[in-house]
């Protein structure tokens, strides 16, 4: 056996094991996720609560508290997530105790 | 060509190209519900492939699914879905892993080819004789983590994700021949540590 063909054989024996499907941290998706919210942010306004509602995605109970205020659409399109506590606790802690139904933070929980 | 597929069985696999093109363009339109989706939806997949191929550097592997995702960000609009949206998001995850297997590569390669230094002969690792593939992955996972970085880089890019020594060298910018002195050195790292010498 050449060397080339062990290590390929060991490549192709180990690459399944390998890749196998891992859980991604919840904090990782938690960081990530704001910031992608940020960048999307910086480069025009979120689509607002009411718009993300109107698509067919459920919003959390403090989104919820923001589409029913009197205020005009550039106020709901506002990063809410950046403020919220459930955004701190679940970028620090692996198993954060968040459990609002439709949060994103909650819903990354590996749980 | 690597062998990158990773597929897999969580949920939103089998998301055909119109529930991508319908999460794609809800992600354009800046819906945060549908970017957390998106982050859902492939988190793992990126998440087990850059980790398979960062064995050495695990400190890296939050970053780059950072920049994996910052990146697939960037370039969304782009997508036309050609391929499933998986297959694109894996896509720059392979480029970004590649970045840094040719920024550790160039900075450990001469720009010289050195005469001597022979490639050493061939051994023959008893590969047959591993146990199971638990115990072989592990093993293999243990020695990439205790070689020398630029080893086990170059080990992972050259038989695990089929590069070959020649696309190798126009990635890093070196001759073929430096690539090829590293791999045997790599190689030879490797076998003696496979042996327990």
């Amino acid at each position: 056996m050449t060397d080339d063909s062990f290590f390929e054989e060991l490549s192709s024996a180990t690459e399944a094991e390998l890749g196998k499907m891992a859980r991604t941290p919840s904090r990782l998706k938690a960081k990530v996720f704001s910031a992608l919210l940020a960048q999307q942010a910086e480069s025009g306004p979120l689509l607002s609560v009411s718009g993300c509602e109107a698509s067919g995605r459920p919003l959390c109970v403090f989104e919820k508290a923001v589409e029913i205020l009197p205020v005009g659409e550039r106020i709901k399109s506002l990063n809410f997530c950046r403020v919220c506590h459930a955004r701190v606790a679940a970028e620090k802690m692996e198993r954060a105790p968040i459990f609002w139904p439709h949060c994103p933070y909650s819903e990354f929980q590996n749980r | 060509m690597s062998r990158a597929s990773h597929s897999s069985n969580e949920p939103g696999a089998a998301a055909s190209a119109s529930d991508d093109a319908a999460l794609v363009a809800a992600v354009l339109q800046r819906d945060r519900k549908a970017t957390a989706e998106f982050l859902s939806l492939h988190a793992d997949s990126i998440y087990s492939y850059v980790r398979s191929r960062l064995i050495p550097r695990a400190d890296l592997v939050d970053d780059v699914f950072q920049e994996v995702f910052l990146a697939a960000w960037q370039g969304l609009a782009g997508f036309r879905g050609a391929s499933s949206l998986r297959s694109w998001l894996l896509g720059i995850a392979r480029h970004k892993v590649e970045d840094y297997y040719r920024l550790k590569l160039r900075e450990a390669l001469p720009i010289e080819t050195e005469e001597g230094d022979p490639l050493p002969l061939i051994l023959e690792p008893e590969l047959d004789q591993a146990v199971d593939l638990w115990r072989l992955t592990q093993k293999v996972q243990q020695i990439l983590g205790t070689l020398p970085e630029a080893y086990s880089l170059a080990l992972l890019w050259r038989y695990w994700e089929n590069c070959s020594a020649a696309e190798m060298a126009a990635k890093t910018g070196r001759s073929e021949k430096a690539v090829e002195r590293m791999l045997a050195r790599a190689r030879e790292q490797f076998k003696s540590r496979w042996k327990g010498e």
